[in-house]
């Protein structure tokens, strides 16, 4: 029970708690004290005062605080509802949850902590837990709107469809006159529970019930677009039809409409009777409309042939004749078909002989729009020859300095001209040019982007970051790099910490890719405030399509590429502790060549003087403290910013248990990109290391069953066969019979080098399988090499090799130390075949 | 490319698009924001024909139109806003800005009853300036000196959407005479003027909103509101 308070003090808690929710800690605090003083042991004043101190930043005195809290008043809800708080902010959701709910029991009719855990336990996903304490809700205050339309969602998300619909009917019913239309909470409350009907699969009434209400819908679009799809659904072809012509009426460059107009005409794309009716339609759309591009575009994706021809040549001419620079972005998806790549080329080609010929093909039209033409034709091609289906980097870079003549100094061309030159694997030419591009327009940050991508591709991370803080607020206590930070700019934080990886310095690598991780745990935080706000704002399908988004976030490849990155890096410093003390990768110390002791006795040195320099850092530090206003340092927005600790990542580097750390990525690499296979592969990497047999199985045979050819799942079976042949002592037999049953992805009649030989033979022209059969054979018999080395300098004459691959095969004969006769001999050959690049030039 | 509205899941892309080409930029959180209290109004250009490498590929994002309505309007009109637009370099003169931007008006009209749609842009950006005032139809109501972080004059635009709410208005008579399949609703591109489509890659818009993240969504709300006014 509360403890009762005199009168005086009791009106100042009634003040504390006015000034805590004004956010006027400062007096709410004074008044807190002033109560304590009179009153030490009041729990509720100290669970307030607890709560303030909290919101001030002293998060750990404000747990101690409360946690007297309760031991002076365990019974008072005031105290748990604090308790319960505290841990909200520290993002401890479950003793939260818990907190919650005892404040709960010794006070059942509090709304507002009712409504806290209901906003936690969504949250968490905990949907029974939810619709019970919407349960609750409704039926204490069941004349809120707002109250049905959360129960509703409870159920919803909880899988019970008809017990939602039926909440979402019962407040309907209790409405005497109908809203008025533009009343946007109740038209979207009648269209989400039409969203219901239709999830719990009964489309029939979805539409009977659609187009009863949709007269008073506010959002036209949706609804228009819902009944479309259920007529076509309920195979209602006629007015299914009419539907989505009417939706081609409001948006004619959305290719779901016109598939859905297509499927309501019975028509197929890849039938062949289909093709005219197919085409007849899209003309008919082109004719409607000047500006549409969709209904002359999507011809271009089903016609062959002659017909395909004569359109695509009539499209690039429309196209090019306006000069129009994205030309080439809009038909490149047509190169994955040959023959069509083939005719674009030809056409093109025969636009630029023309030009040759008569002047212009388009002179008739007078010079200024020849020009454009001629200029928007020399364009296309250089991006042609460019792209990877069509690459021929001589030609690209010729067409791309004509039209540089023609126009010196066109961004798009200066951006060409540089991916042309990354695409030859020279780097640094390519971001001197990109550089000298964004010169050409100071002002636009699209091109400022490109030249820090470039510059961090290069590996000039300082560069890189002086060319984005152009346009960053630089305001903040750390500068440019902080402002890239808080507006959470995934790519460059991605870029900057792969530069550093490829530079070896390990800790400001996964400085990056934990940012990375961290800007995941904002965005999932992100939709917290929203559980009470879209209930307010009455927006209910968008609300649930952002759970359902938030659901699988990490799936992004934002995430997913980060992630990897950092399970690499982390499995490197497993393997070579070394690695994350710079004075030891510096070039002048080789470790690998070191016998054990000598290699012991360097890395204690090198720690002696990590510690020695963390001294000096941390006396450093403390002076500058000493020194500095008591003032913490805010930014930008105001919030209090804490100083980071270990801004170059060091600590990060020299982890005790990198394989521990590289989890904390590769959960949820491997929960929510399952089917990536590159993160089976890494996950692989980790779980044998920690001979955690079982897991490392199943990412085997995860990635199998995406590609059981992939190159590095054959290498890593082979590796998996020989850890399980030689363990110094045998599995468990559960364990064991697990694996007996289904390890299956090598016979066990089969010899490990028949397997491999039989792999490479299969995949004889392809480098990277090669490469991989390569590595397996030197493993399981190091006197191979000499035919190793032999049969990976053949590699570089494959066609299909790139110049990634060759670079792969350079790094695999470091690994397997061949000496100077043999690297020599692939660098020459090598280099004979991507003269440019830089890697075989300076090697 | 397509044009549709945007989805909560496009929100990552949406706001690398943002930060790679202007210098106003803002929290996925403000996205949200905005896709959370008008889910109509937002809509994106999506290059639909790359094959996913992997299951996980988002959409391809190449431009889009973050749009909301004023919710305590000055002058008591109900009107929207374009908070952002931006058409990514690699796509430009495609005529996606307008589209854009078409759609995202109607359905201010349409769904909300906005009367008219206000929007800043720098004085300097002739491309934007030109999508807006020649081929949009939008009004330069006055110079905002000083609008933007860096110091440069914003003009305010806005363009009356009574024509869009007229064209409802008649739908709705159809609809009366149960035929939606009817509805002649303005059409995107052909509507617009003739000649150059829209030039506009760089459509610089309302200045950076500063906001904790810690924030609820309704402080977060009324400090816009502040700054605003």
């Amino acid at each position: 029970m509360p403890q009762p308070l005199p009168s005086k003090e009791n009106s100042l808690f009634k003040q504390v708690v006015k000034n805590y929710e004004a956010k006027q800690y400062k007096k709410g605090l004074k008044s807190a004290e002033q109560i304590l003083r009179k009153v030490p042991n009041h729990g509720d004043t100290q669970a307030m005062k607890a709560l303030i101190l909290n919101a001030q930043g002293n998060s750990t005195e404000a747990f101690e605080l409360a946690k007297v809290a309760l031991k002076n008043d365990v019974k008072s809800h005031v105290c748990w509802h604090v308790y319960g708080l505290l841990y909200r902010t520290a993002k401890n959701y479950e003793e939260a949850i818990k907190a919650y709910k005892f404040a709960l029991k010794l006070d059942p009719d509090s709304a507002q902590i009712s409504r806290d855990l209901a906003q936690l336990q969504v949250q968490m996903r905990d949907y029974p837990g939810f619709v019970q304490t919407r349960m609750a809700i409704l039926k204490s205050r069941p004349h809120v709107r707002q109250n049905w339309t959360a129960m509703a969602v409870a159920h919803h998300l909880n899988g019970e469809f008809e017990a939602a619909e039926r909440i979402l009917t019962t407040y309907e019913d209790t409405l005497k006159s109908p809203p008025p239309k533009s009343d946007i909470e109740h038209s979207e409350a009648i269209l989400y529970k039409n969203t219901i009907i239709a999830e719990s699969g009964n489309i029939e009434k979805a539409l009977s019930h659609l187009e009863a209400v949709m007269k008073n819908s506010l959002d036209r679009t949706a609804v228009m677009e819902m009944r479309a799809r259920y007529l076509l659904l309920l195979d209602r072809k006629e007015e299914a039809q009419k539907a989505y012509r009417a939706l081609l009426d409001r948006n004619n460059e959305y290719r779901a409409y016109y598939e859905g107009l297509e499927k309501a005409m019975g028509l197929d794309r890849t039938d062949d009777d289909s093709i005219p009716k197919l085409a007849e339609l899209y003309e008919s759309y082109a004719a409607k409309s000047e500006k549409v591009d969709a209904a002359r575009r999507v011809p271009l994706d089903f016609l062959q042939g002659e017909s395909f021809k004569t359109a695509a040549d009539r499209y690039l001419r429309s196209m090019l004749k306006r000069g129009i620079p994205s030309t080439f972005a809009n038909v490149k998806a047509l190169y994955r078909d040959p023959a069509k790549r083939t005719i674009i080329e030809e056409l093109v080609n025969g636009y630029a002989s023309e030009q040759l010929t008569n002047g212009s093909a388009e002179n008739h039209e007078g010079d200024r729009s020849s020009n454009k033409f001629d200029e928007a034709v020399l364009y296309f091609l250089a991006q042609h020859y460019n792209y990877h289906l069509s690459r021929d980097l001589s030609k690209a870079l010729d067409f791309i300095d004509k039209a540089l003549e023609m126009n010196p100094k066109a961004v798009e061309y200066g951006m060409t001209k540089a991916r042309i030159w990354k695409h030859y694997g020279n780097p640094a030419k390519a971001s001197e040019i990109m550089d000298e591009a964004r010169t050409w327009d100071e002002r636009d940050r699209a091109i400022n982007s490109k030249c820090a991508k470039y510059q961090l591709r290069n590996n000039e991370n300082e560069n890189a970051l002086k060319t984005m803080s152009k346009f960053t607020k630089n305001e903040t206590v750390k500068e440019a790099l902080g402002d890239l930070h808080d507006l959470q700019c995934m790519w460059y934080l991605t870029e900057d910490g792969e530069a550093y990886l490829r530079q070896g310095k390990f800790g400001l690598a996964l400085k990056r890719f934990h940012a990375i991780y961290d800007i995941f745990d904002i965005w999932q935080e992100d939709q917290f405030d929203f559980h009470s706000f879209s209930l307010r704002k009455g927006q209910i399908r968008a609300y649930v399509d952002m759970i359902r988004w938030e659901d699988h976030l990490r799936e992004h490849p934002y995430y997913s590429r980060a992630a990897i990155f950092a399970v690499k890096a982390y499995i490197m410093l497993h393997d070579k502790p070394h690695l994350a003390h710079e004075s030891l990768t510096n070039g002048f110390t080789d470790m690998d060549s070191m016998d054990a002791n000598e290699r012991k006795k360097a890395m204690k040195k090198a720690k002696r003087e990590q510690e020695k320099q963390e001294k000096a850092e941390a006396e450093r530090k403390e002076a500058e403290k000493k020194a500095a206003t008591k003032k913490p340092a805010t930014g930008a927005d105001g919030e209090l910013k804490k100083e980071d600790k270990d801004p170059q990542g060091t600590k990060l580097a020299r982890t005790k248990e990198p394989l521990q750390d590289a989890g904390k990525f590769l959960s949820f690499l491997l929960e929510f990109s399952p089917k990536n296979i590159e993160a089976q592969n890494v996950g692989f990497e980790v779980f044998t290391r920690k001979n955690k047999h079982l897991l490392a199985l199943k990412c085997l045979l995860a990635a199998s069953s995406i590609d059981s050819e992939n190159p590095t799942l054959h290498e890593q079976t082979v590796r998996f066969r020989r850890t399980l042949d030689t363990l110094s002592e045998p599995l468990p037999p559960p364990v064991a019979k697990v694996i007996d049953s289904t390890f299956t992805l090598i016979p066990t009649s089969t010899s490990l080098s028949d397997y491999n030989d039989s792999f490479i033979s299969k995949h004889s022209k392809s480098a990277p399988h090669v490469q991989a059969g390569l590595k397996v054979r030197q493993l399981l018999d190091s006197s191979s090499l000499p035919q190793n080395e032999k049969e990976l300098l053949a590699t570089l004459d494959f066609d299909t090799i790139e110049l990634q691959d060759a670079k792969n095969g350079l790094s695999l004969l470091g690994e397997w130390k061949s000496g100077s006769e043999a690297r020599e001999a692939y660098i020459n050959a090598a280099r004979k075949r991507w003269p440019e690049a830089t890697v075989f030039a300076d090697a | 490319m397509d044009i549709r509205v945007l989805r909560p899941s496009d929100i990552p892309n949406v706001q690398t698009a943002n930060i790679t080409n202007l210098p106003e930029n803002y929290f996925c959180k403000y996205y949200l924001y905005h896709a959370m209290s008008w889910p109509q109004l937002s809509y994106v250009a999506v290059d639909v024909s790359r094959p996913p490498k992997t299951p996980y590929d988002p959409p391809k994002i190449v431009g889009y139109v973050l749009a909301k309505m004023e919710e305590e309007p000055a002058d008591g009109v109900q009107h929207g806003h374009i908070t952002s637009l931006s058409v990514m370099r690699t796509h430009r003169r495609l005529g996606l800005a307008e589209k854009l931007m078409r759609q995202s008006q109607r359905a201010m009209a349409e769904t909300y009853g906005a009367n008219y749609v206000s929007l800043h842009v720098r004085v300097s950006n002739a491309a934007a300036k030109h999508l807006y005032s020649d081929t949009l139809g939008f009004t330069i109501e006055k110079t905002e000196p000083k609008y933007y972080a860096d110091g440069e004059d914003a003009f305010s635009m806005r363009m009356d959407l009574s024509d869009l709410r007229l064209k409802m208005q008649d739908s709705d008579d159809e609809d009366e005479e149960g035929s939606v399949g009817q509805d002649e609703g303005g059409e995107v591109g052909s509507a617009g003027k003739k000649g150059e489509g829209a030039e506009a890659e760089k459509k610089a818009k309302k200045r950076k909103v500063k906001m904790g993240r810690g924030l609820g969504v309704g402080e977060l709300v009324e400090r816009n509101e502040i700054q605003k006014a």
